[in-house]
Formats: structure tokens, sequence, C-alpha cells
């Protein structure tokens, strides 16, 4: 189970561990359920424990980020590591990705979501 | 690789031969052995290639039947070569060359002394069974061409050697700086071809820099690189899109006319990667989206 912390008007999911596939869709129901509550303008997810980022975790995220557009907020994925970024480009996932917000970090991720209107 | 610098000359070539105590009597046993190497040369050769081949990791170097009749051809020179008494600086250069060859296609070092074993082991049968009457006459024969053999094994690993030193050397000339130019802003220029593992080890480097001087901007200039095609293209797409993970945006700087002509001609879609006319021009662009503004305090 992924915590969802608030900060201000930005919801935080860090993923602590490789999720399955169901914790996903747990996660991906509670964030943009959790996204109406507290009328969040944008959800941070942290990938920064992730060693390896495979095909599924990738189109999740990708559902998460546009099903959280359609709740009329901003997903800002960060914390993505060298050698994860280098795998999912070099396994053809980044693609996946794109349209979706980055930032290298979660301070990083915080000041981007803090910029958006 | 150039086997002129490997510089073995005569010198050299006597001191390795006092070493192994490879002298006259040795040369002298050698020739002695020449015209029963020459009667039992093809049956050994075909030998050998037999059981070269019935190891996959053999065969995976001797696929082409007609590389397979070259080589033959060149094994059985060199077998009969081992006793015709001239080990001077063209039979050096002959081995140099055999090994330089060996090492292109790739065979691995532990295959070529393996089958340097074989033939010893191989020849050994032989001798002894010529010399059925007079074994000390055998094992003397055996002992001096085991000097020769290794002698040409010192050789070809001397190739091999040379060959690691060169691409290393290679490799660091090739190797890309990643500057910071400004807090968040990173410099990449990219100087000399582009092949796979470079591109990768290229994006490595460059990612860890990003996460390392958490850099918001790359500006990745291209200038130096003599030819894009769609192969390299797509490697700078990746690295581009290796960055845009990490939260970095590239933009791509220096694409000669004739470059960008030749991408579009070959439909290599670069949509997802921002573009500058040049270094300049990817600087400022950066600059801006960073929140810089660079103002000249005093007109000159």
């Amino acid at each position: 189970m992924t915590p969802i912390l608030r900060h201000k008007d930005v919801l935080i999911a860090s993923i602590q561990s490789a999720l399955s596939d169901a914790d996903w869709m747990t996660l991906s129901d509670e964030l943009s359920r959790r996204i109406g509550e507290m009328r969040a303008k944008a959800v941070v997810i942290d990938l920064t424990m992730m060693d390896v980022m495979d095909s599924f975790a990738t189109r999740i995220l990708r559902t998460i980020a546009q099903t959280i557009m359609l709740r009329g907020a901003q997903t800002i994925v960060v914390g993505i590591q060298p050698d994860v970024a280098m795998a999912m480009v070099q396994l053809g996932l980044a693609q996946r990705l794109e349209g979706i917000l980055t930032a290298l970090d979660l301070d990083q991720g915080l000041g981007l979501a803090e910029a958006l209107v | 690789m150039n086997l002129d610098a490997l510089d073995i000359h005569n010198d050299e070539i006597s001191a390795r031969k006092d070493f192994l105590e490879f002298g006259d009597a040795d040369v002298e046993s050698l020739v002695a052995a020449h015209e029963m190497a020459q009667t039992y040369a093809d049956p050994v050769i075909e030998d050998f290639y037999r059981h070269l081949l019935s190891f996959p990791q053999g065969r995976a170097f001797f696929q082409d039947p007609a590389v397979l009749s070259r080589v033959k051809q060149a094994q059985g020179n060199y077998f009969l070569d081992l006793t015709r008494g001239d080990y001077g600086p063209e039979y050096v250069r002959n081995r140099l060359r055999i090994g330089a060859v060996h090492q292109r296609i790739g065979l691995p070092f532990q295959i070529y002394l393996g089958m340097y074993n074989w033939y010893l082991r191989t020849v050994a049968n032989n001798f002894f069974e010529a010399n059925s009457k007079n074994p000390a006459q055998a094992l003397k024969l055996l002992l001096s061409l085991t000097k020769l053999v290794f002698f040409d094994i010192g050789l070809a690993m001397e190739v091999y050697l040379k060959t690691i030193e060169e691409q290393q050397e290679a490799i660091k000339e090739l190797s890309t700086p990643v500057l910071q130019l400004r807090e968040g802003l990173l410099i990449l220029p990219i100087v000399g071809a582009l092949n796979s593992a470079r591109a990768r080890q290229l994006t490595e480097q460059l990612l860890r820099a990003i996460a390392s001087r958490r850099a918001k901007m790359v500006v990745m200039d291209v200038t130096g690189v003599p030819a894009v095609d769609s192969k390299v293209a797509n490697h700078l797409v990746q690295t581009v899109a290796a960055s845009r993970l990490m939260g970095a945006t590239v933009i791509v700087t220096g694409l000669s006319p004739e470059v960008a002509q030749a991408l579009v001609a070959i439909g290599v879609d670069l949509s997802s990667v921002k573009t500058a006319g040049d270094l300049q021009s990817g600087i400022e662009e950066a600059e801006l989206l960073l929140g810089y503004r660079v103002i000249r305090v005093e007109a000159n």
C-alpha cells in the first residue's frame, strides 16, 4: 500500500518498492478519488526507490496521469534514476511517458507543481 | 591494427629466442624434421579443423566455406614454416599478421591457446611414432618445437594486448566532457563519430551529471559529429528521452544544413527533440527557459 501524502495543494505518492499490478491499480483508484476530495492541483509520483520500471508499470503510470488530467490536475513524475531511465529508453518505454511532466527529485517536482496555475 | 606499431626488430627477436634458449641446435633438429612434416601436414591440418569445428565456439568463426579453405591453406603453410628453419623478421611478421587476423575476427585467446596445445599433442604423437626406435630423438625435437611454439604464442598474444591498448586509447580520446555552464544548465559538446557503444556511454555519463549537478537544461552540440544517420539520430532521440525522464530538457544544436536535409530525407522523426541553430542560440534559449537574463553592463 503506497501512502499518499499532502503538501499544500499537492498530493505526493512515494513508491517504496516494486508494486504488484494490483497495488498499482489501488494507487490509481486512490489518487483519482483523493484528488477531488482534497482539491489538489497536482500529483507528484516519486519513483526514487524503484530500481526497475517494466512495461506494465509504465503503462499504468500513463493511465494514472491521463486520469488525473481528466480530474483537472497535473501529474509530475520524479526521481527516476539514471540506470532506470537508460533501461526505459532502451526498452522503448520512454515514449509512453511523453507529455507527462518530469522532474529530477521531489524537491524540484514540488517546485514545478507550485509554478503550475 | 598497425603491425609496425609493435616494433619488433632483430635485437628483440634475438633476445626472445635467447630467453627461450632457442638456438642453432633447435633450428637444426626442426629442419631435419621438415621432410617428415611434409608427409603428414595435410592430415594434421584436416584433423586440426575437425577438432576446432566440433566445438560451437570454434564453429562460429568459420561459417563461410571459402574462408575455411583459405585459413586451412594458411595453416598448412604455417605448419611447414615451423620446420623450414627461417625464424627471422619475415617469420615474425607472418606470426603477427596471423595473430591480427584472428584478433580481428574476435577469436578468443583461449581457443588460440587450445589449438596450439592440440598441435603439440598431435605432433608429439607423430614424432614418437616416426622415431619409435629412438624416443630421445623424438623428445629433443618436441622440445625444440615447444620453444618455437611458445615464441609464436608470445607474438600472437602481443597483438591481442596491443589491440586492447589501442581501443582504450581511442575510448579515452573520444570521451565527452559534460560541462556545467550555469546552475541547472549543462553543455555536452559531442566531437567525433557516434556509434552505439559510445552513445550509450555518453548517455549514461549525461544522466549521472544531470543527477549530480541537478540540471534542468542540457545543450547538446553535435557540430563535431561528422555524420548523422538514422542510427545516430535514434541515439540522440534516446538520450533526449532518457534525460527527460529525469526531468531535464535537452536542446540539440549544430545540425548542419546537410545533416538536417539528410535526416528529413531518411524520415527520422525528431519532432520530440528541441533544436536550435547553433550552440549560442541553444544556450540563449536554455538561459531564457531557466529564467536567466544576460545583460551587457557596458557597451564597448
